[in-house]
C-alpha cells in the first residue's frame, strides 16, 4: 500500500509541467503580435512624422562662430560631435545658397559658436532654382541696358523716375560713350526707397510679377506644345503621302468578276446559314442540320473577310500628281505654322526678358554676397520672377507657420516638379500614378472575373482546375521586374511593334488564304465536335462523347493558335503609324498603356483569387434556388451569383490597384520616366496618349532618393513622397473596406 | 459540368443504409429486395380513375456506381396533393429533382427509364431543360431567398423571361404573395431585403417565387423541415389552399403532415416504391406491414 499510494508531498512533487501551462504560450503569441503590431505603427509614425515634418516652417538663425565668420541656418538634428574632446553637441544646418558654392547643409559644434541671434529680417527664399537662399532681402531694382543718341536726354543718376511698379531712383552702374556722341548706359532702377523699404516693395512687386511670369509659361507649356504637335502631324502626313507614292502597287488580288462572284456567293449563303439555323429545333437532335448551318455560317464569315480585304478598289497608292498637290498643300500649312510658331516664341522670349529685368538683391551675412541670376552671372541680382516665395519665419506666429506649411503643400500636391523633382510638386507624378491604377483596373478586372467565373462555375472540377489554380497561385509569386522584361519585350516591343508597323514579315497573300482555308475548316471540326461531345441527358457519355470531347479541345486549342497566326502575319495590315518611323515610334516602345496593361498581368492573380473566393461564398442553395426556376446558368451568374460575390470582387480588384499603384520595379522598363513634359493625360484630343510615357510616385521616390543631384536637400521631399504614395494605397484599401461593408449591408448579412 | 452546384448536391444522394438494421422484425419487402428478388409496388385500385399529369416508367437513377432508383413506377394525379414518405435515404428528394432534372447539375448521374410530363418524356435530347423546368416550381429544404429585395425574389422566375412592364410584375407579384398567404406581413417592405424576413417568412417568400409563373407542378422538398411548429402550421395551411391550383408532389418526413395535406401517399423504401393510395387508406389500413410499421413510427 505504501508503494502504491505516494505520500502526500511527493505527489505535490508532480508539477504540471511547463509546456502544459497555457500562460507563456499566450505571453509568446502577445509578444508577437505587439512586436507585429509596433513593426506597422513604427513605419506609420516615421513616415507620417517626416513626410509631414518636410513642410513645416523652421526659425532662421544668424550663428556666429567663434573666428567671427557668419551664416543664417534653419537649424536641424544634434548630435554628439567626433571631433570635440569635450563631449559637446554638434548641430546640422540647413544653410542653403548652394549657387554662391556652398553645401545645402553644415555640421557647427556647439563649442565654436559664438553667440546664436534670431535676426526678424532674415528670409528663407524659395527659389525655382538651386533650392533656397537664406538672406535679407536689401533692394528690389530693375536693371536696363539703355543707349542713348547724341541728342537724348540721359537720366542722370540718381534721379527719381516712374516705372510699372511705382516710383524709382535712377543708379547708373557703367556708361561707355560712343563714337557718334551717344552713351551706352547700363542703369539701376532702384524701387522705392531703397533698404528701408525693400521687403515691401518686394512683397508688393512680387505678386505682380508672378502673374505675368503665369501668363508668360501658359503660353509656352500650351500653345507652344500645341504648335509643335501639329508641325509634327503635318510633317508625318506628308511622309504617308510619299510612301504611298513610292509603294508599287501590287493592286487587287481578285478581279472585279470574281470579285462580284464572291461577294453573291457570300451573300448566298449568309441568307442560306440564317434560314437553316432558323429550321433547327430547339432541344439537343439535329446535328446534321446545326453542322450545315455552321458550315454556312463559316463560309459566310471567310466569303465576307475576302470582300472586305480583295475589293477592286484596294490598294493604297495615290498618283504623283495628286501627291504634289496634297504635298504642296501641307508645305503651305506647316509655313503658316512654323511663322506663327516663330511668332509665339518670340512674344514670349520678350516679354521673359522684360520680366527677367525685375530684379531682387537678396544678401548673405558671410561674404555679403547676394543671390546670383545664374551661377555664370554672379554679380548680378537674381530675378524676381525666380523667387517662389519669401518667408520671414522669425516674425511669423503659429497661424503664419501653418499658413505657409499648408501653402507648401498645396504647392506640392498642385504643381509640376521644378529641377529633377527637387523643388516644386507632384501633380504629374500622381496624375500618371492615377492614370496608371485606373487603367489597369479597367483591363485587369473583366478578365479576371470572367476567369474566375469560368473556373468557378463552369469548369468540372479536378486535376486540371487544380493544376490551374496552383499555376495561377504561383503567377503572384514571380517577380514583378519578370512581368516588366515580359512587358518590355511582348507588349511594347512585340504588340507595340506591329501596332506601329504592321507584321514584320507578313505571309504571301496565297499562303494567307489558304491558312485562313485550314482556320475554316477546324473552326467547323470544333463546332461539330462540340454537338458531338454533348451526352443524351441523364446517360453515360459514350466512346463517341468522349473522342469528340477531346477532338474539341485539339480543334479550338489550334483554332486560336492559327488565329493568332493569321492576325500576326497579315498581308493586309502595315501598321497604323507607319510614317514616325522609325526614328519616332508611337506604340512601339514604352508607354502607359503597355505599363498599365504588364501590370494587368501582375495583378491577375490577386483578381482571380479574390474572385474565386468570394463566388464560392456565394450558397449553393441559391444557385440551386435560380436553377429550379428555370434559369439558365448565365442567367444564375448574373443575377444570383455575382451580385452576391461583388463585395468581395470590389475587395480583389481594390486591392489588385493597391499593389499595381504601389509597383515600381517592372515599370522602369515598360514606361516610367523621371521626368515629361507632355502627360499622358492632357487637354488635346484625343486626351488620353497611350503611347506616352508617364511619372510614377514610386518611381518618383526612388529617383528623389537616388537620381538627385544634391540628395540630402531632396531627402524630406522622398519623405513626403513616401507619405502620399502611403496615404493614395491606404485610401485604396479603405475604399475596399468601405463599399464591401455598404455592398454588405444591401445584401443582408448571408453573404 | 457540374463545378461548385455538384459539391453539395452531392451530400443528399448518399445512400443511407441506417433504416435497415432496426427493422429486425424482417420485413418482407425488405428480405426480397435483398434476396433479389422481383417485387411490385403496392397501387391502390383508387388511382387508377384519377386523370395523370406526371408518369415514371421503371425510372431507375444512378450517382457514378451507388444506384438511388430501382424501377419506379408512379403517375402523379392531376390537381391533388400527393406526398412521398420514406425513411432518410429511400430515393425520395431524388425521385423529386429528377422530375425537373435538377440531377442533372451533379456529375455523373446516370437514369434509365422515362418520366413523362403530360405524356413527353422529360429525358429526350429534344427537351429544352431550361424550358422543362419552368413548368414545374420548386421549394427546397432550407428556404433560399436570393440576396436582393423582397419584390425581386417574387418575381424572379418572370425576370429571367424577359419581363419587364413594371404594371404585370407588381401584379403578379401580389397575386403569388397572396396566394402564399404573406401578401400583408410584406405589402410595406417590398422593396427591403428578403434575408431580413423569418424563415418561415422565408420559406413562403420561396413558395411565393415558385408559383409566380404558374407552374403546372409545384415540387416541395420537405418544406417545413427547417421551420418551426408554427411556421410549420401556416405553410401547411398553405399548401392545402394552392393544392386547389396546381398539381403537388411533396417529399416529407413527417407523417402527420403528410396525413394532413395530401390526397395521396407513396410509401418508398429503398430506392423503390412499395406502396401507393390515398392517403387515408395508406395511414389507416395499409396493405403491407411494411407500410403500417413505418407510419406507426415502429421503425424509419
Amino acid at each position: 500500500m505504501r508503494e502504491t499510494v505516494p505520500p502526500t508531498h511527493e505527489r505535490h512533487k508532480r508539477r504540471t509541467p511547463i509546456s502544459a501551462h497555457g500562460e507563456p504560450a499566450v505571453w509568446v503569441t502577445a509578444g508577437a503580435l505587439v512586436l507585429c503590431l509596433a513593426l506597422i505603427l513604427g513605419l506609420l509614425v516615421v513616415i507620417v512624422w517626416r513626410g509631414g515634418s518636410t513642410f513645416v516652417v523652421r526659425p532662421i538663425q544668424e550663428v556666429t562662430l567663434d573666428d567671427g565668420t557668419v551664416f543664417l541656418g534653419l537649424p536641424l538634428e544634434s548630435e554628439d560631435a567626433r571631433d570635440d574632446a569635450d563631449g559637446g553637441e554638434r548641430r546640422r544646418y540647413r544653410v542653403g545658397n548652394r549657387d554662391l558654392g556652398q553645401n545645402s547643409f553644415r555640421w557647427v559644434n556647439d563649442a565654436d559658436v559664438a553667440s546664436v541671434e534670431a535676426p526678424e529680417d532674415a528670409a528663407m527664399v524659395e527659389r525655382r532654382e538651386w533650392g533656397v537662399f537664406l538672406g535679407r532681402i536689401e533692394r528690389v531694382l530693375i536693371v536696363r541696358n539703355m543707349r542713348y543718341g547724341p541728342d537724348d536726354r540721359r537720366v542722370a543718376d540718381g534721379e527719381r523716375v516712374t516705372t510699372d511698379f511705382g516710383p524709382a531712383t535712377v543708379v547708373e552702374v557703367e556708361a561707355e560713350g560712343l563714337e557718334d556722341g551717344g552713351a551706352r548706359v547700363r542703369e539701376q532702377l532702384v524701387l522705392g526707397a531703397g533698404q528701408p523699404d525693400a521687403r515691401e516693395v518686394f512683397e508688393r512687386v512680387h505678386p505682380i510679377v508672378l502673374e505675368r511670369r503665369a501668363a508668360i509659361e501658359r503660353l509656352n507649356s500650351h500653345r507652344v506644345p500645341m504648335l509643335q504637335e501639329r508641325l509634327a502631324r503635318l510633317e508625318w502626313k506628308r511622309r504617308g503621302i510619299e510612301r504611298r507614292v513610292t509603294t508599287e502597287d501590287d493592286g487587287p488580288a481578285l478581279p472585279a468578276w470574281a470579285w462580284t462572284v464572291t461577294l453573291l456567293a457570300t451573300a448566298v449563303t449568309g441568307v442560306g446559314a440564317l434560314r437553316i439555323w432558323r429550321m433547327v429545333p430547339r432541344g439537343g437532335a439535329a446535328r446534321g442540320l446545326r453542322a450545315l448551318g455552321a458550315a454556312a455560317g463559316v463560309a459566310f464569315a471567310v466569303g465576307l473577310l475576302g470582300v472586305v480585304t480583295e475589293h477592286p478598289w484596294s490598294g493604297d497608292s495615290i498618283s504623283p500628281d495628286r501627291a504634289a498637290a496634297l504635298i504642296a498643300d501641307i508645305d503651305e500649312r506647316s509655313a503658316e505654322l512654323s511663322s506663327e510658331l516663330g511668332r509665339v516664341l518670340d512674344e514670349i522670349n520678350t516679354r521673359r526678358d522684360r520680366l527677367e529685368r525685375v530684379r531682387v538683391e537678396i544678401v548673405e551675412p558671410t561674404g555679403g554676397r547676394f543671390s546670383p541670376l545664374s551661377v555664370s552671372e554672379p554679380d548680378a541680382p537674381m530675378a524676381v520672377a525666380g523667387v517662389v516665395r519669401v518667408v520671414h519665419a522669425n516674425e511669423l506666429g503659429v497661424l503664419g507657420k501653418l499658413r505657409v506649411y499648408l501653402a507648401r503643400w498645396w504647392e506640392f500636391l498642385s504643381e509640376r516638379p521644378r529641377a529633377n523633382g527637387a523643388e516644386g510638386g507632384v501633380l504629374p507624378v500622381i496624375m500618371g500614378t492615377v492614370t496608371l491604377t485606373l487603367l489597369l483596373t479597367i483591363a485587369v478586372v473583366p478578365l479576371g472575373v470572367v476567369s474566375a467565373l469560368y473556373l468557378r462555375e463552369y469548369a468540372r472540377q479536378g486535376l486540371v482546375t487544380s493544376l490551374i489554380r496552383i499555376a495561377i497561385n504561383n503567377l503572384a509569386g514571380v517577380p514583378s521586374i519578370v512581368y516588366g522584361m515580359f512587358g518590355l519585350g511582348f507588349f511594347c516591343y512585340g504588340l507595340g511593334g506591329w501596332v506601329d508597323a504592321g507584321p514584320v514579315d507578313a505571309s504571301p497573300r496565297g499562303f494567307w488564304w489558304g491558312m485562313i482555308g485550314l482556320t475554316a475548316v477546324i473552326v467547323l471540326g470544333g463546332v461539330v465536335s462540340v454537338m458531338f461531345a454533348a451526352r443524351r441527358p441523364g446517360r453515360r457519355a459514350t466512346v463517341v462523347n468522349r473522342v469528340a470531347g477531346a477532338a474539341a479541345w485539339v480543334f479550338w486549342l489550334s483554332a486560336a493558335g492559327l488565329a493568332v497566326f493569321l492576325i500576326a502575319n497579315t498581308p493586309y495590315f502595315d501598321g497604323w503609324f507607319t510614317e514616325k518611323l522609325p526614328e519616332r515610334p508611337t506604340f512601339g516602345g514604352r508607354g502607359i498603356l503597355w505599363a498599365s496593361l504588364t501590370l494587368a498581368l501582375l495583378t491577375l492573380p490577386v483578381v482571380i483569387v479574390a474572385t474565386e473566393e468570394a463566388i464560392s461564398a456565394v450558397p449553393n442553395s441559391i444557385r440551386e434556388g435560380s436553377i429550379a426556376s428555370g434559369a439558365s446558368r448565365w442567367q444564375t451568374i448574373r443575377r444570383v451569383v455575382l451580385p452576391g460575390a461583388l463585395p468581395g470582387i470590389m475587395t480583389g480588384a481594390i486591392l489588385a490597384m493597391a499593389r499595381g499603384a504601389g509597383e515600381v520595379a517592372p515599370l522602369m522598363l515598360v514606361g516610367a520616366v523621371n521626368f515629361t513634359q507632355a502627360s499622358p493625360v492632357s487637354l488635346d484630343a484625343p486626351f488620353l496618349h497611350g503611347d506616352r510615357t508617364f511619372m510614377h510616385l514610386g518611381f518618383h521616390i526612388y529617383n528623389l532618393g537616388f537620381q538627385s543631384p544634391d540628395s540630402q536637400a531632396t531627402e524630406p521631399l522622398v519623405w513626403t513622397t513616401t507619405l502620399l504614395l502611403v496615404a493614395i494605397v491606404v485610401s485604396l484599401n479603405l475604399a475596399a473596406v468601405s463599399i464591401r461593408a455598404k455592398l454588405r449591408g444591401k445584401h443582408g448579412a448571408a453573404i | 459540368m457540374a463545378g461548385a452546384f455538384g459539391q453539395a448536391m452531392g451530400e443528399t444522394v448518399v445512400e443511407s443504409k441506417a433504416g435497415l438494421g432496426s427493422e429486425r422484425r424482417a420485413s418482407k419487402v425488405a428480405e426480397a429486395i435483398r434476396a433479389g428478388e422481383a417485387f411490385r409496388a403496392q397501387v391502390h385500385p383508387e388511382l387508377a380513375d384519377e386523370p395523370e399529369i406526371l408518369r415514371a416508367d421503371t425510372f431507375s437513377l444512378w450517382y457514378g456506381e451507388a444506384r438511388a432508383l430501382y424501377d419506379v413506377t408512379m403517375k402523379l394525379p392531376r390537381g391533388k396533393v400527393t406526398a412521398l414518405i420514406g425513411p432518410s435515404g429511400c430515393g425520395k428528394s431524388t425521385l423529386l429533382r429528377a422530375v425537373n432534372r435538377m440531377n442533372d447539375l451533379v456529375d455523373g448521374v446516370r437514369v434509365e427509364g422515362e418520366i413523362r410530363l403530360e405524356g413527353e418524356s422529360i429525358y429526350d435530347p429534344h427537351v429544352d431543360v431550361i424550358e422543362l423546368r419552368k413548368r414545374l416550381g420548386m421549394v427546397f429544404q432550407k428556404p433560399n431567398p436570393f440576396p436582393m429585395s423582397i419584390f425581386e425574389n417574387v418575381v424572379y422566375p418572370l425576370r429571367i423571361d424577359g419581363e419587364r412592364r413594371k404594371g404585370v410584375l407588381a401584379q403578379a407579384c401580389e397575386r403569388a404573395l397572396r396566394q402564399a398567404a404573406l401578401w400583408d406581413e410584406v405589402k410595406d417592405r417590398l422593396r427591403e431585403s428578403a434575408l431580413g424576413l423569418s424563415g418561415g417568412q422565408q420559406q413562403r417568400l420561396c413558395i411565393a417565387r415558385a408559383i409566380v409563373a404558374d407552374p403546372e407542378v409545384l415540387l416541395l422538398d420537405e418544406p417545413c423541415s427547417a421551420l418551426d411548429p408554427v411556421a410549420t402550421m401556416r405553410i401547411e395551411e398553405l399548401i392545402s389552399e394552392i393544392a386547389e391550383r396546381y398539381t403537388v408532389l411533396i417529399v416529407t418526413h413527417n407523417m402527420q403532415q403528410a396525413a394532413r395535406v395530401s390526397h395521396f401517399t407513396a410509401f418508398m423504401y429503398l430506392g423503390r416504391l412499395v406502396e401507393y393510395g390515398p392517403s387515408e387508406a395508406v395511414f389507416s389500413r395499409p396493405v403491407l406491414p411494411e407500410t403500417e410499421q413505418y407510419v406507426t413510427g415502429r421503425f424509419g
